[in-house]
């Protein structure tokens, strides 16, 4: 069984239905790409994962490791190992990023973390992400420039080792410095911890720094194509309208 | 023989007690017998307090059980010396300066540092000082307080017990802070805390107020505060004054305690002096406060904080004035306050600049968060200037819950009440840091997060409501 098993999945927010029936399965260890146009639903997929209140299922089910997790809370989600990176990290002012990663790690344990044991993977997150330890002592994302956001979400992501991320366009708004940190950020953390990764994004950018190993393309709420990367190298050359074409041609 | 006071039966029925103190207070050398008199005459010709802001709120005292004002009927006198020990587990150990602590309407324990003693600084009841500080008691007694605005106040000014007083000579430096504590044991108490604290040139301390009550017993019942509490800074002189007051956190399953606070407080900032004064005001039945903050002399600088958190059937009346009577002068006011259940929150900051305080920078920020869809919160910002050479400004927010930030939160594994207390310990942080002092910093988170624990519900419904 997969850890992650999205089954049929239908989702619509107040006025309108976006997913209509996606079907996706992630294993710990695979690193997953999911391309597709604006307004194709990718967010909306990222959202419901985690369950955000604004999106319902109307039909199907999402299973994680062996639990139907459909209509759980997303701090159950959170702490049974499934991990958001936003697309945009909102601002916890009065909050530091240390602070807010000792209650998140607390979050999932019976015993608080000592402190000693949360300075060790604090130093070694940092040092990954090469990011300042300043960084760490400022209050979450108020006043972080983007780059520094989206570094705050990774550095959340190794501290928090989850098995399924889910990475909601954490490439855009990077210069390409920032985008290669994050990028093998993401790809050690694939390396040394078995994370399992949906890398949603728009642009192939990313894709070069971070190998994965299958690539799934969502248009109009449907998966409507499916390979491995050679998926990317096309779309690349050929856009995603020639794409869309194709797949309403053949179903014709 | 002095002039009399004058007495204006039903003034206090006008808005205009949103007027700032202003001027020279009752005090003017004379004696405190001829005082309380006079007091007394304002109280026996007035009715009890009722403050309007048309359009926005009314604070009325009429539901007070005017029995209880008159000493001798039935307020219970405190016999017991010692801080009592609902005061002792309330209020963590740390290191003090001094410490006076008022039960009811007597002076239970009084503590100072001797090597303090031995450099001059006083720290005894206001009864002693009258008595064996005259000359200093007599300058500083009600020099900017009035004693016949209305009939609480003017019952405080005649028949107020123990208080508490409290001179730092000239350039005496003093690290930890002193602590003045007025607890209320009961139901049928009228106290009447009366406060008088003088900074002599370049002294340099700090003072920390704390009001609570003891459990109320399944009864409940009222029980009333009114209190003065002047301070006042001589040229040079620097004082962190914080308030913690809180007359509903006794942990209970009984009814709440009514208390009623009905309180002035002043501060005078002299020449180049500095007052740094943070009230955390976070509990009571019916709570209205003047607080006044006025640079008198030039050079004055000062920065005026203040939090609040109103809950269940809580009303609190807050008139927070920054007055500058000379420039150049600085000024920076800055209020935090958050509200659940059913309560009412009026809060008004003043800025009033007046005529030859030139050179005045001043900005007043209030910024409020409502976490029930039953409760209810105005703060009005107004501006008063009469002089052409300053700057004064005002800005503010009215907010709520911000849902993203929660459902943030909670894909990192924090559940809502978790993130709730987070968010709103975020809004308050600004201000609540400002405390500069990490025993009151965490007896105030403490109390934030035991109120949000308490509104639970009220916070989801009105999440749902949205």
């Amino acid at each position: 069984m997969a850890d992650l098993e999205i089954t049929n999945l239908h989702v619509r927010t107040e006025d309108r239905e976006i997913l209509r029936g996606v079907d996706l399965t992630i294993d710990k260890g695979e690193i997953h790409a999911l391309m597709g146009p604006n307004g194709s639903g990718k967010s909306t997929l990222a959202n419901t994962l985690l369950g955000h209140p604004s999106y319902e299922v109307t039909e199907g089910k999402i299973v994680f490791k062996g639990e139907d997790i459909t209509e759980a809370e997303p701090h159950e989600r959170a702490k049974s190992g499934l991990f958001l990176a936003f697309q945009y990290p909102v601002s916890i002012p009065g909050v530091s990023v240390a602070n807010f990663l000792r209650m998140a790690i607390n979050a999932k344990r019976e015993e608080p973390i000592r402190v000693k044991e949360f300075g060790q993977q604090l130093q070694h997150a940092i040092e990954l992400l090469d990011v300042d330890r300043a960084f760490t002592s400022r209050h979450l994302n108020d006043g972080f420039s983007g780059g520094e956001k989206k570094r705050a979400e990774i550095l959340q992501m190794a501290m928090l080792s989850p098995d399924v991320a889910i990475l909601d366009e954490t490439d855009s708004g990077l210069d390409i410095d920032a985008l290669r940190t994050v990028a093998e950020g993401v790809q050690r953390l694939h390396d040394e911890q078995g994370l399992g990764a949906l890398i949603i994004t728009h642009y192939q950018r990313i894709l070069h720094y971070v190998k994965p190993q299958f690539v799934h393309i969502l248009m109009d709420g449907r998966i409507v194509l499916e390979g491995g990367v050679e998926l990317v190298e096309r779309l690349e050359r050929e856009g995603y309208d020639q794409i869309r074409q194709e797949v309403s041609a053949s179903a014709a | 023989m002095p002039p009399e006071v004058a007495v204006k039966p039903g003034r206090h029925r006008e808005a205009s007690l949103y007027h700032a103190l202003h001027g020279a207070g009752a005090g003017d050398g004379r004696s405190l017998a001829q005082l309380r008199e006079s007091a007394l005459r304002a109280f026996e010709d007035s009715e009890l307090p009722v403050w309007r802001r048309s359009g926005f709120w009314t604070t009325s005292f009429a539901e007070l059980d005017e029995g209880l004002l008159v000493p001798g009927g039935g307020a219970p006198r405190a016999h017991d010396a010692g801080v009592p020990q609902f005061v002792a587990d309330a209020i963590p150990e740390r290191a003090r300066a001094g410490r006076i602590v008022q039960l009811d309407d007597a002076i239970v324990h009084v503590e100072l540092d001797p090597r303090l003693a031995e450099r001059g600084v006083i720290l005894c009841s206001l009864e002693q000082a009258a008595e064996q500080h005259g000359e200093l008691f007599t300058q500083w007694y009600s020099k900017r307080l009035t004693i016949d605005r209305h009939k609480l106040e003017a019952a405080n000014a005649a028949f107020w017990t123990g208080g508490a007083f409290l001179h730092v000579p000239d350039g005496v430096l003093v690290e930890d802070p002193f602590e003045i504590v007025y607890a209320i044991s009961g139901p049928g108490v009228a106290q009447y805390g009366r406060t008088l604290v003088i900074g002599g040139r370049s002294s340099d301390f700090k003072v920390h107020e704390h009001d609570l009550a003891a459990d109320f017993g399944e009864a409940g019942g009222q029980s009333l505060h009114a209190g003065a509490f002047e301070l006042y800074l001589q040229d040079n002189a620097r004082c962190r004054l914080a308030q913690v007051q809180d007359w509903s956190a006794a942990e209970s399953d009984c009814a709440r305690p009514e208390v009623f606070d009905a309180s002035t407080r002043f501060v005078g900032v002299g020449r180049d002096a500095y007052c740094h004064w943070l009230p955390a005001l976070l509990g009571g039945h019916l709570v209205r406060h003047h607080l006044e903050l006025a640079v008198s002399e030039p050079g004055g600088d000062m920065a005026f904080r203040g939090l609040f958190f109103c809950e269940a059937d809580e009303h609190l009346d807050t008139f927070a004035v920054d007055l500058h009577e000379t420039g150049p002068s600085g000024g920076d006011v800055h209020w935090r306050g958050a509200a659940t259940g059913q309560s009412r929150t009026s809060f008004e900051g003043l800025i009033q600049i007046d005529p030859g305080a030139q050179k005045t920078h001043t900005y007043l920020q209030i910024h409020t968060m409502m976490l029930s869809p039953k409760a209810r919160l105005d703060a009005i910002p107004s501006v008063l200037v009469s002089a052409d050479d300053v700057s004064a400004s005002h800005g503010g927010t009215v907010g709520e819950l911000d849902e993203a930030s929660i459902f943030y939160m909670a894909s990192r594994g924090l559940d809502r009440p978790t993130a709730v207390r987070l968010l709103v310990e975020g809004f308050f942080e600004p201000v609540l840091g400002q405390l500069d002092d990490e025993p009151l910093e965490e007896l105030v988170r403490g109390k934030i997060a035991a109120k949000l624990a308490a509104a639970r519900e009220d916070i989801e419904a009105y999440a749902t409501a949205r």
